[in-house]
């Protein structure tokens, strides 16, 4: 599979963009020239030039500096929310589809009612109980996407505990846990991957979205999305300060987007 | 020995409208599989034949009915229980491609019996692997290959391999040659032929075709909408079956040569 990825044009193309921000978030404090968060009136909407390679915003600061730590934000947010939705949507979903029975049931219904509410309006309404930050915007996006994530991986594990494999492997003397684990699991795991890695892309928008909202982060924070807030104001004086964070958000949501869909190529032409 | 007493299965259907009815795929089945023997079943497709040979592995739990290995009535035990038992009781599927694991290569879908039921070295096991695929003639350096780099003939051999590993007291042979072509159909089912004469443990050959069912064992039973409709105990040859549904499927079968066609009244029902 790997061979295959390094062999598949879209899958690198999204793989380096992905690379790039990832360098950028991680080492944002070398690579960031100026604190992104100091304020300097007399510095508003410079040109760019050696210390300020993008210029400054409307507040004095270095816009570059804040593109770089944004990274930061909104991937060391998209990430844990991802991992704790797989990590609720792998286990619940795998359960209730092996096992079916009265707990599947049970959480067929909790999924309607949840799938009911746009996911907008239950992160509005645990903000707004919550309270602004970013762990408390992180949980409400967990709490309002699982049930979406859930019933996915549950179509998943449905689909391929029927086939026959599972059943041979059942005649073999497999425990349940083993068939899980040993064959059901490895088999939805490349359809899980590429779920998720386009997933991302989604939850990435949906913060930059509540940013721009003034949702979730506290103001003044470098995050692409309250950039883009921050800049609207100034639209037609000094488009750079949208366009910047906009191209961002852009381009992290394309190179997860097209690293998935590769990836989802690759595999239905290994399946086939 | 495996004693069957009058089992049923019957499964709960919705039609398209969502209007819920029941189907009973078997119907009463009796029978009794003395031990080193081996035994066909035959009938058309939708007769109950897999639906029976799953209920003899407890893949699927009878409705009604009891089944006896050696006067143990395993009908009573949990689902855990049974698992510790399945040593004993093995199946060979009817789509050989479907029935193995995609992402196992040979080595691990052979061994896997083994590894759960025998506390076996690393050696031990790579002996005995080894040891199937001589049993079942294929090549030592297929171990490392995956289901979908094999021929349908490798891939049935392997699921016999698979069967065969833990030394049951019963195989259920499901469809065994069916979807091979005529050349892989016929080195199936002598070798086959072979491990039976090799293998102590009661065969049950399932097969639609009744000349199939005739050439891997003398002990023969007929099956229609869930009903074992005739048990020929020493059928030699076509003559020795009486039912008329017997006699059907016998007349069913493709003339041998052209000229045939002309001594066969089929009757298309």
């Amino acid at each position: 599979m790997f061979r295959d990825i390094i062999k598949n044009t879209q899958a690198m193309v999204g793989l380096t963009i992905l690379l790039i921000i990832f360098i950028f978030a991680l080492f944002a404090p070398y690579l960031a020239q100026n604190d992104p968060v100091d304020v300097n009136p007399v510095l508003k909407f410079k040109e760019p030039s050696s210390n300020y390679p993008l210029g400054t915003d409307n507040l004095g600061r270095c816009v570059y500096s804040r593109l770089i730590h944004g990274a930061r934000y909104s991937l060391f947010i998209a990430i844990p929310i991802l991992f704790s939705l797989a990590f609720i949507s792998i286990i619940l979903g795998t359960i209730t589809a092996y096992y079916g029975g009265l707990f599947d049931k049970i959480l067929n219904v909790i999924c309607n009612i949840f799938m009911a509410f746009p996911p907008l309006i239950i992160v509005l309404s645990l903000v707004g109980s919550l309270g602004q930050g970013m762990i408390n915007i992180a949980v409400s996006v967990v709490i309002s996407m699982w049930v979406w994530f859930v019933r996915v991986i549950r179509s998943y594990v449905l689909e391929e505990k029927n086939k026959q494999y599972v059943i041979s492997a059942r005649i073999s003397g497999c425990s349940d846990f083993r068939i899980i684990l040993k064959h059901i699991m490895p088999n939805t795991m490349p359809q899980i991957i590429v779920y998720f890695s386009t997933g991302i892309s989604g939850i990435i928008l949906m913060i930059s979205g509540f940013a721009f909202l003034g949702i979730g982060i506290e103001k003044g924070l470098p995050e692409w999305g309250a950039m883009l807030s921050d800049g609207k104001s100034n639209l037609y004086s000094n488009p750079q300060l949208l366009i910047y964070p906009g191209v961002c958000i852009l381009l992290t949501a394309a190179g997860f987007n097209l690293f998935g869909e590769a990836l989802r190529d690759i595999i239905s032409k290994e399946e086939g | 020995m495996i004693q069957v007493n009058d089992i049923y299965k019957t499964y709960k259907i919705k039609d398209k409208y969502g209007n819920k009815s029941t189907l009973n795929a078997v119907n009463g089945v009796s029978f009794t599989l003395k031990e080193n023997t081996s035994y066909s079943l035959v009938g058309q497709s939708g007769s109950g034949k897999s639906t029976l040979a799953k209920l003899l592995v407890f893949v699927e739990k009878s409705t009604e009915g009891e089944i006896f290995i050696d006067g143990e009535n395993l009908s009573l035990l949990s689902k855990d229980q049974i698992r510790k038992k399945r040593s004993n009781f093995q199946m060979v599927m009817q789509d050989a491609k479907s029935s193995l694991n995609p992402k196992y290569t040979v080595f691990e879908s052979i061994s896997e019996p083994l590894l759960i039921f025998e506390k076996l070295s690393k050696n031990q096991l790579n002996h005995r692997v080894m040891n199937l695929l001589n049993m079942v003639e294929l090549p030592q350096e297929l171990t490392e290959r995956y289901p979908h780099q094999l021929s349908g003939g490798q891939l049935k051999r392997i699921c016999i391999a698979r069967a065969i590993a833990l030394n049951p007291k019963l195989i259920v042979f499901d469809e065994a040659v069916s979807g091979l072509d005529v050349t892989v159909r016929k080195k199936i089912l002598e070798l086959l032929i072979r491990l039976r004469k090799k293998l102590s443990a009661t065969y049950l050959f399932i097969t639609h075709d009744i000349d199939v069912a005739l050439f891997l064992s003398k002990n023969v039973f007929v099956m229609k909408d869930g009903v074992i409709v005739e048990y020929n105990q020493n059928a030699n040859d076509f003559s020795s079956f009486k039912h008329e549904y017997s006699k059907l499927l016998i007349k069913s079968l493709p003339p041998v040569y052209p000229s045939q066609n002309n001594n066969l009244k089929v009757n298309i029902i």
